[in-house]
């Protein structure tokens, strides 16, 4: 049995991980003050995605759910509004709503700022739902009636007879979704609302869960994916509109580079360590 | 007279006392640097306070880094508090006030309106007042009532839907495997050795990938012999996708670092373009 | 006693019964069925918040009664709670006694936009700074499979940034890394994951069952 760490062992312990933070925080600083410009290949599936939002023609519905919170916010966040300023740019009527009560906030910001910048107006040109409980209870009644489950927009206007929701009964009148997913919201919508409605299902999640979407990507089930900071990085190059995203891709390379190299160097250390004791037998 | 590690404890507190006051002062002076931007509205010192509360909160939160400490302790607990009053607040807004008080006591114009909308709303008023009955110890059993309808329509619901969703349209494609192999060239491209091969190799990788990983899952039989070789490849196919997802959680928190970071040097301090 | 148990569990099985016969049947009864079924679950739904509510603040008031260690930082909670239910209680009653331009100061979004995002957003960001420590303590290639997860783990995180084209460029193929990645994640994350979706929906299913025939009867709660 191994004896305990000893306080000299403990304090160096202590003081390399404070190094590592530093480096951490200078690796993301130094880029975040700069103004490097970053050129990258935008994925195949954030394209497909990209195309598919083009291909709708003016005037069409496009239902949006941001189903995440303040804590995936900086991911989802640009995604969100890189999205909407597409819909906005191509006049499409964009149908804003959350499955998080704790999302509507950052929802409406993000909205209300894209609308502003093009003069959209509320209820015309866009809706903003908001938010109700129910999870893959609402997407069912959703997909029977949308002004049944939502009776009234977040502003509290009647939502039957609005201009925005011109020729919207219910999902199978909307042509493509897409869920914008801290959590499983995106697989609930697979499951309940893509498979039983037949709309098209385009998503953007954390790079935490990007991993866990590929099966339905290879299925069909999904039309493509935007993943992380990446992803709407991605999506701000192909609308030509480069913002937040974009302008974190240097610090994200950085980062990446000084943990790869952190990795790699502990293992070349630990490798021939390991050669070394082989060596002497 | 205090024993030794009483003595580096407390000057240890000291020193780390001194710090937090030079820190302390060291972000109210930033924070008062601040410029008003030119047009900016009348309450823009409203924005600029919450600018510098969050900057606050956000650097109290990075203190954990350096250890757990009461002011990360008391931040941590007055955000749980918010968050829930914010729940409570929009789910009154969004859900409760709309589809109950507003039908019932607001929206409709006489009387045999109202008597409409509260025979179709007092089934799930009812049930949903049930539900509350759970914090009680003596009438908790009601609100068995409530949720053997909900856990009930969930788990039949989702019996389907699961095989659906989740195995046949998963196992059709891995199945289209066949007619790779044994169907015809797209139309007007000619069949090369490569152009058919590529493909049916990363779907044998994908084949050879479900069916081991199920395999080492399995642990009504002994792997041993031809199965301990396939379990040991679900292994390896498991690390590499461990791996994969290793490096996607790391750029996202990456990127929330980023974002942070942004905040902090942008939209506080002013730094940047 | 059979009115506690007894007629829940048969409720339940029932319930899922309809649920799942309703499925294959295309009579609009079965539509309307399923849009008054998840209306009410909708309703019911916004209920359920409180529950959570209760639950947390018995929590902390059990905290401060008996006096636990760092007891006080319970009334913090109840200081965040006081403050938004307050500012979102006013907020409702001034927009029920006049009309509120949407441009007015909100307190309520105030504290969720200076007070929540921040603690929110920054909670999950200081992960970056352990995973990168933890990967420089604890990630060695001890054996195969741990050299094949490292390896896996440095070809995503290269892969996925701008700065592995500019190198590839450099090695004359710029997009070797990206499409390296990206063949990680499409041939054999997706199976596996593929794998674990249908592992765990056939898991999913038989507890269904097990729930629909009162079985698994956690659910219900405690007592008889």
């Amino acid at each position: 049995m191994s004896s305990p760490p000893s306080q000299a062992a403990l304090r160096r312990l202590a003081v390399t991980r404070r190094i590592i933070y530093l480096l951490v925080a200078i690796a993301v600083a130094v880029p975040t003050l700069s103004d490097l410009a970053c050129d990258f290949k935008p994925s195949p599936w954030a394209e497909k995605v990209f195309k598919k939002v083009e291909s709708l023609k003016p005037g069409s519905p496009i239902l949006l759910s941001f189903d995440f919170d303040p804590a995936a916010m900086e991911e989802l966040h640009p995604m969100g509004l890189a999205l909407l300023r597409h819909c906005f740019k191509n006049d499409l009527h964009p149908i804003l709503m959350t499955h998080w009560p704790s999302g509507v906030g950052i929802s409406k910001q993000i909205i209300e700022k894209a609308a502003k910048e093009r003069g959209k107006v509320s209820g015309k040109d866009y809706v903003f739902l908001g938010f109700k409980p129910g999870d893959y209870n609402l997407i069912l009644n959703m997909g029977e009636s949308l002004q049944g489950a939502f009776d009234k927009d977040f502003y509290k206007q009647p939502t039957q007879g609005m201009p925005a929701l011109e020729g919207v009964r219910s999902l199978k009148d909307i042509p493509l979704v897409i869920d914008l997913a801290a959590g499983t919201a995106i697989e609930m919508w697979i499951a309940y609302g893509r498979d039983r409605f037949g709309f098209d299902l385009g998503a953007g999640c954390t790079a935490v869960i990007t991993p866990d979407l590929y099966p339905f990507l290879s299925s069909g089930q999904l039309i493509g994916v935007l993943g992380g900071l990446r992803g709407a990085a991605d999506y701000e190059t192909l609308l030509k509109r480069p913002d937040r995203a974009t302008k974190g891709m240097q610090a994200q390379s950085s980062t990446h580079v000084l943990i790869i190299l952190l990795i790699l160097g502990a293992n070349v250390h630990y490798l021939s360590r390991r050669m070394g004791a082989y060596a002497k037998g | 007279m205090a024993a030794p590690q009483e003595t580096t404890s407390r000057s240890r507190r000291t020193v780390e006392l001194v710090v937090l006051a030079v820190l302390f002062v060291a972000f109210a002076g930033a924070s008062a640097a601040g410029k008003r931007p030119a047009n900016a509205p009348d309450d823009w010192w409203v924005t600029r306070l919450g600018v510098v509360i969050a900057a606050g909160l956000t650097l109290i939160m990075y203190s954990f880094l350096y250890r757990d400490n009461p002011l990360f302790k008391m931040a941590e607990n007055l955000f749980v508090g918010v968050a829930l009053g914010y729940g409570v607040i929009l789910t009154w807004r969004q859900s409760l006030k709309p589809e109950i008080i507003d039908p019932l006591f607001i929206d409709p114009p006489h009387l045999h309106a109202f008597w409409m909308e509260l025979a179709r709303r007092s089934a799930p008023i009812v049930l949903g007042a049930l539900l509350l009955t759970r914090i009680s110890r003596r009438a908790g059993w009601l609100s068995r009532y409530s949720y053997t309808l909900m856990v009930g329509w969930g788990a039949g619901l989702s019996i389907p839907i699961t095989i659906h969703t989740y195995v046949l349209q998963q196992l059709k494609p891995s199945l289209g495997l066949v007619s790779k192999v044994l169907g015809d060239a797209p139309a007007g491209q000619q069949a090369s050795f490569w152009s058919t091969a590529l493909p049916v190799l990363g779907d044998l990788i994908i084949l050879a990938g479900i069916v081991s990983v199920l395999f080492y899952f399995f642990f009504s039989v002994e792997h041993k012999g031809a199965g301990s070789f396939v379990s040991q490849l679900g292994i390896w196919f498991l690390m590499v996708s461990f791996g994969a997802s290793f490096g996607n959680t790391v750029m996202g928190r990456v990127s929330l670092l980023i974002g942070r970071m942004r905040f902090l040097l942008h939209d506080w301090l002013g730094l940047g373009p | 006693m059979w009115y506690k148990l007894t007629i829940p569990l048969i409720l339940c099985f029932v319930m899922g019964l309809l649920a799942f016969v309703h499925e294959f049947v295309p009579h609009p009864w079965s539509a309307a069925f399923r849009e008054e079924m998840t209306t009410w679950f909708r309703i019911m739904g916004g209920f359920a918040m409180f529950i959570g509510l209760y639950a947390l603040l018995h929590l902390h008031v059990s905290r401060i009664r008996r006096q636990q260690a760092g007891w006080g930082y319970s009334a913090f909670v109840f200081l965040g709670a006081v403050l938004t239910i307050g500012a979102g209680v006013f907020e409702e009653i001034r927009a029920a006694v006049h009309d509120v331009p949407e441009s007015a100061f909100s307190p309520f979004d105030w504290l969720y936009d200076y007070v929540q995002v921040p603690c929110q957003a920054t909670v999950f960001s200081i992960l970056a700074f352990f995973m990168a420590s933890a990967a420089f303590r604890t990630f060695r290639a001890r054996n195969l499979g741990a050299a094949l997860l490292l390896i896996s783990a440095v070809v995503v995180m290269f892969g996925r940034v701008p700065i592995s084209e500019e190198v590839g460029r450099l090695a004359g193929a710029w997009d070797i890394f990206p499409r390296a990645a990206d063949w990680l994640m499409e041939y054999p994350n997706m199976a596996v994951k593929r794998a674990i979706y249908i592992g765990i929906s056939l898991g999913a299913i038989s507890q269904s069952l097990r729930v629909l025939f009162g079985i698994e009867r956690s659910y219900l709660g405690g007592g008889s």
